[in-house]
């Protein structure tokens, strides 16, 4: 599906990405963990074809980003609130984001009333500009807006960094089912490592730009990742004991 | 503390984005204060011999005025005078006491340019004439009560603000108040603002110390607000942000009619009409509808020349206005376009469409000035024509090389955000072209050829549309990143 060759991106000469090569098969959940300043956003910036890299080249489906817009057919991307349309109602920006893959209204309606558990009551019909929502109701709005899109490609950076725990646990069940029934492939970034080594079959671990780790989740990926980012931190055992009650 | 603040006050002044980063801009800016200032001086320096104008004593003209003038800068503050308000946020949950953020607050309000304004206009004149005329212990007393006056309005007018902030009833009702005291003095005739100045700065002549009038209604003013401010130090009652009122979906149906394209235009009519920023570029045309009663009511002006400048304006108003930001307005949600599947032709064919659908609305609200004549009529439609042909290609071609970002969420008044170099370029040929090609063609008398000519120009124009868009399409192609990383900067 996806195929990064010598990726290379230059911010005032430090290197923020560098990939030499990585490619994302068909129908693969892909998690993508990293510190701040790892490049998550920057790598996810330029597979959409927002940034120009300094170096080599990404390819969905065989054909380059740069340049084409076949990819966009297929593709549905939520990085920030920057891909809203927030002096629109949340009703009036489906309707506009179906409108663009000749969905009819009827349809946009019919495929929200299939949210109604994931919107719990705080989208539509709220009389609000999307503008006016909390960042956890505008992040609901652009995830309902990819999933609406029926992507054969599904791109999220940080979904669950501002949603209730409800809804995180709703995104998650929708991630897999897309994944797992409808084989969408899925490319997620998240901090949350109990959340994502649950969604994805793949972790891609990042750190100053480099993929470190390319890692098949399993039952130890957890440890090994919280391992990773606990670097050279013991917990401190609060199990003092009382020493007048063990005398 | 109080000195903190007042640093942290001048950092975000001189860091702040609307100061604009650009040399350029800050000379402009520097210079159009400067001569704003200039000019103000000119009148201050110059008030007692435009007041011989009038019949009777100067001084009795100048006590007149006073009181009239601050009726008017209330007037001017309620519309343009800002809030300094959200700017207290980040310190309300610190050990900062109460009292002292609110007399920084009430203090900052002081250090609007609407309070050098009096005094300029006035101290002059007072040092000039009264000073010499009736001793200087009396000009002393009507600068002190000019400085009241000056802080009574100052406070009026920010609590007011605050109000109707709260409720946006309190905002009409006081303009509508101000408005009402005008007219029925200069319409009805039931009390004469004029004579009630007199009467009080006339007897500061002979009593000084009634100057402590005004600055006792100063000193209430402040101390209203000062224990308003105190009671209400919460964000929400403090924000310029007015109570939500339900929003409602907006339909086109007229524009469905163009499928993808007409989406994207209906999706930029509710940008324009549902901020306040690009809505003042839309109400500003509707102003400058007017430019026809003045220039064609005078008979200097009613020339075919002028009629062809004031037509431009008319029909074009909105393609300048909001045209020279184009695609900034789009900048908080740019990266969003470039990923969905929106066609970059369909994209420029929208702001196409969208330009012809406000023009032809100004069209039409200027038809009425066919009384001067059809061929008035004529002139306005030959202009139509060059705008959404030439001007609105142009608009678009300098779009591609615009990079700054607007936040949407700000109003117009002095906002210079997303202003740069490129609207000073862009102005000259917008607003030149025209004339260089009717101007040679008038000066022979022949100007019906030069107007035949822009028709012509304007027509090719609008059926080479589809050749213009292919070659937008690709010059933004080269240019999309930097755009939308110009975008991205906030």
């Amino acid at each position: 599906m996806i195929e990064i060759k010598n990726l290379k991106k230059v911010y005032n000469s430090t290197i923020v990405v560098n990939i030499p090569h990585i490619e994302i098969k068909k129908g693969e959940s892909v998690g993508l963990v990293g510190n701040n300043g790892a490049g998550k956003t920057t790598l996810f910036r330029m597979i959409l074809d927002l940034i120009r890299p300094e170096a080599g080249e990404v390819l969905s489906d065989g054909e380059v980003v740069a340049g084409h817009e076949n990819w966009k057919n297929y593709t549905a991307s939520y990085l920030d609130e920057g891909f809203l349309i927030d002096y629109l109602t949340p009703e009036e920006y489906f309707y506009f984001i179906g409108g663009l893959h000749q969905q009819s209204r009827a349809h946009v309606d019919d495929f929200l009333s299939g949210l109604t558990d994931f919107f719990n009551g705080e989208i539509l019909k709220k009389g609000k500009y999307i503008r006016d929502l909390s960042k956890g109701n505008q992040c609901k709005v652009g995830v309902a807006s990819c999933l609406l899109q029926n992507p054969q490609l599904l791109m999220l950076d940080e979904p669950f960094a501002n949603i209730d725990p409800s809804t995180q646990f709703r995104l998650k069940s929708i991630l897999m089912d897309l994944n797992k029934n409808k084989g969408v492939t899925t490319l997620i970034s998240s901090h949350d490592l109990n959340h994502i080594t649950d969604v994805c079959d793949r972790i891609l671990l990042m750190e100053k730009g480099v993929i470190i780790k390319d890692i098949a989740t399993s039952s130890s990926t957890l440890n090994e990742l919280e391992e990773y980012f606990g670097v050279g931190q013991t917990i401190p055992v609060s199990t003092k004991i009382d020493e007048e009650e063990n005398h | 503390m109080t000195s903190t603040f007042f640093q942290h006050e001048l950092k975000a002044f001189w860091r702040s984005k609307n100061t604009g980063k650009s040399i350029v801009i800050r000379v402009v800016m520097g210079l159009m204060v400067l001569y704003l200032l200039g000019i103000v001086c000119v009148i201050g320096f110059n008030l007692g011999k435009l007041l011989e104008g009038f019949k009777g004593d100067v001084v009795v003209s100048f006590s007149g005025i006073i009181l009239l003038y601050y009726l008017f800068d209330l007037f001017m503050r309620l519309q343009l005078q800002e809030l300094p308000t959200l700017r207290v946020q980040p310190y309300l949950q610190l050990p900062v006491k109460r009292n002292s953020l609110v007399r920084y607050l009430a203090f900052t309000a002081l250090l609007s340019i609407f309070n050098l304004w009096p005094f300029i206009l006035f101290v002059p004149f007072v040092v000039k004439t009264i000073a010499t005329d009736s001793g200087s212990t009396v000009a002393f007393a009507f600068i002190v009560s000019i400085a009241g006056l000056t802080v009574f309005n100052n406070y009026l007018a920010l609590y007011i603000k605050r109000k109707s902030n709260l409720n946006g009833w309190v905002f009409l009702i006081a303009a509508a108040a101000i408005i009402l005291t005008g007219l029925s003095d200069f319409l009805w005739h039931l009390f004469s603002i004029r004579q009630i100045s007199y009467l009080f700065f006339g007897s500061l002549i002979t009593h000084p110390a009634f100057a402590l009038l005004p600055v006792l209604l100063g000193a209430i003013m402040y101390y209203l607000n000062f224990s308003y401010l105190k009671q209400n130090l919460y964000l929400e009652e403090l924000g310029a942000r007015k109570a939500a009122k339900y929003k409602s979906s907006t339909e086109y149906p007229l524009l469905s009619r163009f499928g993808s394209i007409g989406d994207l235009t209906a999706n930029e009519l509710k940008l324009v009409f549902r901020n306040k920023r690009s809505r003042s570029a839309f109400i500003m045309g509707l102003f400058i509808m007017f430019y026809g009663l003045i220039f064609y009511t005078n008979p200097k002006m009613n020339t075919e020349g002028y009629k062809v400048f004031v037509s431009m304006f008319m029909t074009g108003i909105f393609i300048i206005n909001y045209g020279q930001f184009m695609f900034s307005w789009q900048a908080s949600h740019f990266d969003g376009l470039l990923v969905n599947k929106i066609n970059f032709a369909d994209f420029l064919k929208a702001k196409y469409l969208l330009f012809t659908v406000i023009s032809t609305f100004f069209l039409l609200l200027t038809t009425p000035y066919a009384y001067f004549g059809w061929k008035t009529l004529l002139i306005e439609v030959i202009m139509y024509l060059w705008n959404i042909g030439v001007n609105t290609t142009l608009v678009l071609f300098f779009a591609n090389r615009n990079y700054k970002r607007i936040d949407l969420s700000r109003g117009a008044a002095f906002n210079w955000e997303g202003l740069g170099g490129n609207q000073w370029i862009l102005s000259l040929p917008l607003m030149i072209t025209p004339f260089i090609i009717y101007g040679p063609f008038a000066a022979f008398h022949h100007g019906d050829i030069g107007l035949a000519l822009l028709a012509i120009i304007g027509l090719i124009f609008i059926f080479t549309r589809n050749y213009w868009i292919k070659q937008l399409e690709a010059d933004f192609h080269t240019k999309r990143y930097t755009i939308a990383e110009g975008f991205r900067n906030k």
